[in-house]
């Protein structure tokens, strides 16, 4: 493999990467709180309807991405809803948001008399430096040449991970997901605090959505986002709750999904495995990486909140 | 203390009328919703369901039709509910159905035209279910022996499942395939001797294979021993180990369950209507159209069966918009909504909720729970 195609490729995985690192982001902070949301991919196919929408209507990028931070924290809050007010199965209820994101973004793509399919958006993330601070060997173009949505999702991800660690709220956060009975006997508001971190969650995968549909592929489509979505909530596990890793596992993700790009580019014999079978890798890789990282004995020091997706009755302590 | 605005107290008894009455306003209040999305965007609802409703149980062949899609969902359905029932959350009931169809035609084409439709029809049914269960196992084994999350390997299964059809058809000369057609790759027709026959238009006898499978799972659920050990088990892993239950069996065993009938619809549909592995007739999100099945029927398997003819018609009315100029996905948004309002109603079915200065009357004559609810 030549230097130039492992740049394209370590460029192609940030790109493919950078989605999963909000929605992942979203979804640890969640499920800190001990609230399981299985409906990432509705949340991030409503955010990429709503972003792509208000800005092919508008043309104001900054728009898209703030609307749709708020589609994906609407969505999530009928999840929030559901799951803490009325404690249902959260296993049930994510599938279900999942269901309705995903029927609805398509509906919205596709309803109206000019309606949004098939079109390009009027305006697209670029690179926000130019000029030769990008044409640095190797640091240039990765740490350079990136659109303003990749640093800040670098920036979130480091925010998340300073917010749970190192901060009082984080503490609370974590405390309700191990033992929301023990934070509530302590003061903390267990409700307000499942409520505004799933509501966090949402946002941030709406945005990861708002990223597939305003840069990665700016074209509105039915399917604008593959699987994303249930990727993130694999990833969450593989990079065991912690802001950090779950960049690292984003990017592998993102190379994953290139590969078979990578492999066309680099002729034969590689080029001739069919591409039907190399879009199988990134779901085989995350079912190895589930069935190694997290059986047995080793599930214990992943760290995965001692009271995810457990109902939280107040009454029964 | 603050003074409660409601009180909210487990339901004793849970009478019929609230079992029936709870999912049949959950489906209502998702078209209002569904209906609201269409009034924005300029169309009237009215016309919109008017339309569906035409299409799926207006003339002889629409009912045929919308028979022939509740067909899989009847047995997607049971797949999920006999596994959540568990606390098994197969979410792999999508690829355990293609599975079960490539497992299903793989061996109809291998076994060619030489064997009576009396063998083949159950052979390649059977074979479906095989299928299913052999996928789901690369889910359940993990989940039993090693406390492998079932959730994410399912999923994550569906998508390989889905990869591998594709490359069976578009990607591969397999014998999948069918070699006479080079133009546009589609799947190698099956015999006919393992085709079911048809009894009302295109609708096959499959209906009847799925009702009696739906039947047996109930039975065997409900009646048998067996049944009853697999019920303690999921009501309290903790009581059936003290009963001497094996309970790593009992989960393996209903996992595969699960998988084999997600399979048998993959059979059913490959003998009955498709005739082929054929990726545009199978890829319809039947697995997961399945848990809104369960979820919709109160995980009961014979209620199942009316649930899963409702989702059918919608399934088979979303075509029918395309004329009139709405998109087929409103129908995944009208069974997003109801999958929605089905898990609320499960809130409401628990519970009742009454004001504190109205006692209840003899109902819920158990000692009440009280607790605040916050106003939303």
């Amino acid at each position: 493999m030549n230097e130039s195609l492992l740049m394209l490729t370590v460029m192609a995985a940030i790109g493919l990467g950078t989605p999963l690192i909000f929605a992942t982001v979203g979804e640890i902070l969640t499920e800190r709180s001990g609230i399981l949301n299985l409906g990432v991919q509705g949340m991030m196919l409503i955010g990429a309807v709503a972003g792509f929408w208000a800005t092919f209507t508008t043309g104001n990028l900054f728009l898209g991405v703030v609307i749709a931070i708020f589609a994906g924290a609407a969505l999530s809050s009928i999840h929030a809803f559901l799951s803490i007010t009325l404690r249902v199965s959260q296993i049930v209820s994510g599938l279900a948001l999942a269901i309705f994101g995903t029927g609805l973004a398509s509906f919205l793509g596709r309803a109206g008399g000019n309606p949004l399919v098939g079109n390009p958006s009027r305006a697209v993330f670029e690179p926000v430096f130019t000029g030769s601070i990008t044409e640095i060997p190797l640091i240039g173009p990765l740490l350079f040449g990136q659109d303003l949505l990749v640093y800040l999702s670098w920036a979130i991800a480091a925010g998340a991970s300073y917010y749970l660690f190192h901060t009082r709220m984080g503490l609370s956060l974590r405390a309700v997901g191990e033992d929301p009975a023990s934070a509530e006997s302590a003061g903390v508001n267990v409700s307000r605090i499942r409520y505004t971190h799933v509501l966090i969650g949402g946002a941030l995968a709406g945005l990861g959505g708002a990223y597939f549909s305003l840069a990665l592929t700016p074209t509105w489509q039915d399917d604008p986002i593959g699987a994303a979505g249930w990727i993130a909530i694999a990833l969450v596990i593989l990079s065991s709750w912690r802001p950090g890793r779950a960049v690292f596992a984003a990017y592998l993700f993102g190379a994953a999904e290139r590969v078979q790009f990578t492999l066309q580019t680099l002729g034969e014999p590689w080029s001739d495995i069919p591409s039907t079978l190399l879009a199988m890798l990134p779901f085989v890789l995350a079912i190895i990486a589930m069935i190694v990282l997290t059986s047995g004995k080793r599930a214990r020091y992943l760290g995965a909140p001692e009271a995810l997706a457990i109902p939280y009755f107040r009454e029964q302590r | 203390m603050t003074k409660r605005r409601f009180i909210v107290e487990p339901r004793g008894l849970v009478s019929w009328k609230v079992r029936l009455g709870v999912p049949v306003a959950s489906v209502l209040a998702a078209f209002i919703v569904a209906g609201i999305f269409l009034f924005l965007t300029g169309v009237n609802p009215i016309e919109v369901y008017s339309e569906m409703l035409d299409a799926a149980f207006g003339s002889p062949r629409g009912i045929s039709e919308t028979l022939i899609s509740a067909t899989p969902l009847i047995l997607t359905g049971v797949a999920a509910a006999i596994a959540f029932k568990m606390l098994v959350w197969n979410i792999g009931g999508e690829g355990q159905f293609i599975l079960g169809a490539i497992v299903a035609s793989g061996v109809a084409i291998w076994l060619g035209d030489g064997v009576p439709s009396i063998l083949m029809i159950p052979i390649v049914i059977v074979a479906g279910g095989l299928g299913g269960a052999m996928w789901a196992s690369i889910a359940a084994i993990p989940r039993v022996y090693l406390g492998t999350n079932e959730i994410i390997t399912t999923l994550m299964l569906n998508f390989i499942a889905l990869a591998l059809m594709n490359f069976l058809i578009f990607g591969s000369s397999s014998p999948w395939r069918d070699p006479e057609v080079s133009t546009f790759p589609q799947g190698r027709p099956i015999p006919e001797s393992a085709r079911i026959p048809e009894i009302f238009f295109r609708l096959t006898g499959g209906i009847f294979i799925a009702i009696a499978l739906a039947v047996f799972a109930w039975y065997l659920i409900g009646k048998t021993r067996w049944g009853f050990a697999v019920r303690i088990v999921g009501d309290s892993s903790d009581t059936a180990r003290y009963a001497g239950i094996g309970v790593a069996r009992k989960i393996l065993t209903v996992f595969l369950l699960s998988g084999a009938y997600a399979g048998f619809a993959g059979g059913l549909f490959v003998a009955g209507p498709v005739g082929a592995l054929d990726p545009r007739s199978l890829d319809l999100g039947l697995g997961f159209t399945g848990i809104i099945v369960a979820a919709l029927a109160g995980l009961h398997l014979i209620a199942i069966i009316p649930v899963a003819i409702l989702m059918g018609a919608l399934n088979n009315a979303g075509p029918s918009l395309q004329a009139i100029g709405v998109p087929t996905a409103t129908v995944t948004m009208l069974q997003g909504a109801i999958l929605i309002f089905a898990v609320a109603g499960e809130f409401f079915i628990n519970n009742r909720i009454r004001r504190p200065d109205i006692e209840p009357d003899e109902e819920s004559e158990v000692t009440p729970v009280l607790e605040e609810v916050e106003p939303a």
